[in-house]
């Protein structure tokens, strides 16, 4: 009666055909534009390095996103918070590289140290304060940050509205001069955080966090001190968005204020929403969806992309409300019935709500 | 040794919500290996001395003693490990996920290896046995794989009892075990329950307002009125209770 258990390699089918698409992408678009492999592999081809620089950038946001969907979509937890973990792994990168001469190990130990202890100070309160109390406690934690970060008193360390610059980057991840490298880094960490994070969501921890998001009364109930399995899921959580923030750190020459402020939370939020809450491989399709929309609307429309941006999520919500992965999950639906549910909202939007 | 007699006891046990005294100083003791019915008419408090006993509330005065032990104001998780398990009277399970993966879960809070953050969750053999015996008893077996929510009441209902007898407590606390259930299904689950607590030295506590149900499998019933016990026995001795009778009926009734 058992289900029948599938190798790793099926199990993790897509996601490992997602790899090796990846993996030749840049080389194929190489072809298109004339660069041998061998060139693209040189860091040659200029189209085939934009779009590697794209796609790091989307990267970085898929890891970003998949850490928010952990705790938003899998534990439960909706944090407005959630980008001072990113934001200051990132920093911490920038700062500790300026200004001090540790080796890079060094910093990235002194990162996971520091993303750990944000979680714990998140957790602090997650005893007390539940669901959208516990967003807006975290909020004021991340806009304390954002203030730190923006003051003009310390400008000399962060850059203030400016931001930080001018950080020596170690050479092996520079990304100007290695892309490639660079490319196959952040493609990598992407893959190999999705496989584990899926395989957190199927072990024993996994299954009590989603219990804790399906009813935490009855988790606790059932004799699970609920408490520890969320501080763990914030852990392993900051954990992969510090990583995201440094990876941010390394690839762009530098780091700007806008990514510690609540914009940049919703931004996470909404490539979740975008991918499908509570999947994981929603994640990094939503930053897909996400970074190209924002990346053409911005070239072809130029300011006004906001305006149809916004409407673009609108329309999402409305009518893909599982996302594209929930969506297809539950393809029972059918798009006629999904477009006709869709429009039932849009109109309820619109109407005068019933009189009692 | 009265820890040895009763395996439940409340001492002086009141809960009050504001000028509400939902349980007013009550001494309740619950012998070891019986079914114990606590009934009484609307609002006499008895889910809140439910709560009380499984430590969803903290009572405002008074204790409870479980074997001899005072439990008073542990904390909820820790009720299930002492061997306390409760239903709940509105269905209370994890909607979304499967039948099987309600009663693995429970189950599995029993296990060591919870922390156990890279491994499958299916590698911990003895749960998924565990899980699949129960379903089995409690006769959901074949919807193992389908979601809680797409249950029927009565399913959920026995899924409720499922989830209770997964981690194989010594007292199960039922609130209501057939509340809105069909009453050709009644019977069935009534057999259950009794067949769970003859051959586990099970200690059944349940609130009940199916009297049929009460009268026929009952050990002691205790009732309750106002916050207060009212009256104690066999279900014989209840039947013939005058009190009992007026607070049932109301004091119109009376001759």
């Amino acid at each position: 009666m058992n289900k029948p258990r599938v190798s790793f390699f099926r199990e993790y089918r897509t996601i490992l055909i997602f790899f090796l698409v990846m993996l030749v992408l840049p080389f194929i678009i190489g072809l298109f534009e004339g660069s041998t492999p061998e060139l693209v592999w040189n860091n040659q081809g200029t189209y085939s390095k934009f779009i590697q620089g794209l796609l790091i950038e989307i990267f970085i946001l898929a890891l970003f996103a998949m850490s928010y969907d952990l705790l938003f979509g899998i534990t439960g937890l909706l944090s407005f918070g959630h980008a001072m973990f990113f934001a200051s792994a990132a920093y911490a990168t920038g700062m500790l590289l300026k200004f001090t001469s540790f080796p890079f190990w060094v910093v990235l130990v002194l990162i996971f140290v520091l993303s750990v202890a944000q979680a714990l100070l998140f957790s602090l309160v997650l005893p007390r304060v539940k669901g959208i109390t516990f967003a807006l406690v975290t909020l004021g934690m991340a806009s304390v940050f954002h203030i730190v970060v923006t003051s003009t008193d310390l400008s000399k360390y962060t850059g203030s509205d400016v931001g930080l610059q001018g950080y020596p980057v170690p050479a092996f991840f520079n990304a100007s001069a290695e892309k490639l490298r660079f490319y196959l880094i952040a493609l990598f960490i992407l893959v190999v955080t999705y496989i584990l994070y899926k395989s957190f969501v199927k072990s024993p921890t996994g299954r009590v966090c989603v219990a804790i998001r399906e009813n935490e009364g009855r988790a606790m109930m059932l004799g699970f001190n609920t408490a520890n399995f969320k501080i763990l899921a914030m852990i392993i959580s900051s954990f992969t968005a510090a990583v995201a923030g440094t990876l941010h750190a390394l690839y762009q020459p530098a780091i700007i204020p806008s990514i510690a402020d609540l914009g940049f939370t919703v931004t996470g939020l909404l490539i979740v929403l975008i991918g499908g809450v509570g999947t994981l491989s929603g994640a990094i399709i939503g930053a897909f969806v996400y970074k190209l929309l924002d990346f053409g609307l911005r070239r072809f429309i130029g300011e006004g992309a906001s305006f149809f941006l916004g409407a673009v999520y609108v329309v999402f919500v409305l009518f893909i409300p599982y996302g594209i992965v929930g969506t297809w999950m539950v393809r029972r639906l059918g798009w006629n019935q999904a477009c006709k549910q869709g429009w039932q909202r849009l109109l309820r939007v619109f109407k005068s709500p019933p009189k009692d | 040794m009265m820890a040895n007699e009763f395996l439940f006891e409340t001492v002086n046990l009141s809960k009050h919500f504001g000028a509400l005294a939902a349980v007013d100083d009550v001494n309740l003791q619950i012998r070891r290996n019986t079914l114990h019915a606590i009934i009484g008419p609307n609002g006499a408090g008895k889910t809140t001395l439910f709560n009380l006993l499984s430590g969803n509330l903290k009572p405002t005065s008074g204790k409870v003693f479980y074997n001899g032990n005072d439990i008073t104001g542990q904390p909820i998780h820790r009720m299930i490990h002492i061997g306390i398990g409760r239903s709940f009277q509105i269905t209370n399970v994890f909607p979304n996920l499967t039948v099987f993966e309600n009663i693995r879960l429970a189950s599995q809070a029993m296990e060591k290896g919870n922390f156990r953050f890279l491994t499958d969750a299916s590698r911990l053999k003895k749960c998924e046995e565990r899980a699949w015996a129960v379903a089995e008893k409690v006769g959901l077996k074949e919807k193992a794989f389908s979601p809680a929510r797409m249950l029927p009441h009565g399913d959920q209902r026995k899924l409720e009892l499922g989830m209770i007898l997964a981690p194989d407590p010594s007292v199960l606390l039922l609130d209501e075990p057939t509340a809105g259930m069909a009453a050709e299904q009644v019977p069935e689950l009534i057999k259950l329950i009794r067949e769970v607590q003859a051959d586990g030295n099970k200690t059944v506590v349940l609130v009940e307002h199916n009297m049929n149900v009460v009268m026929s499998i009952s050990d002691t019933i205790t009732v309750m009125n106002l916050g207060k016990k009212l009256a104690e026995g066999s279900p014989e001795q209840i039947t013939s209770n005058k009190e009992v009778q007026t607070a049932y009926l109301g004091g119109l009734y009376e001759l």
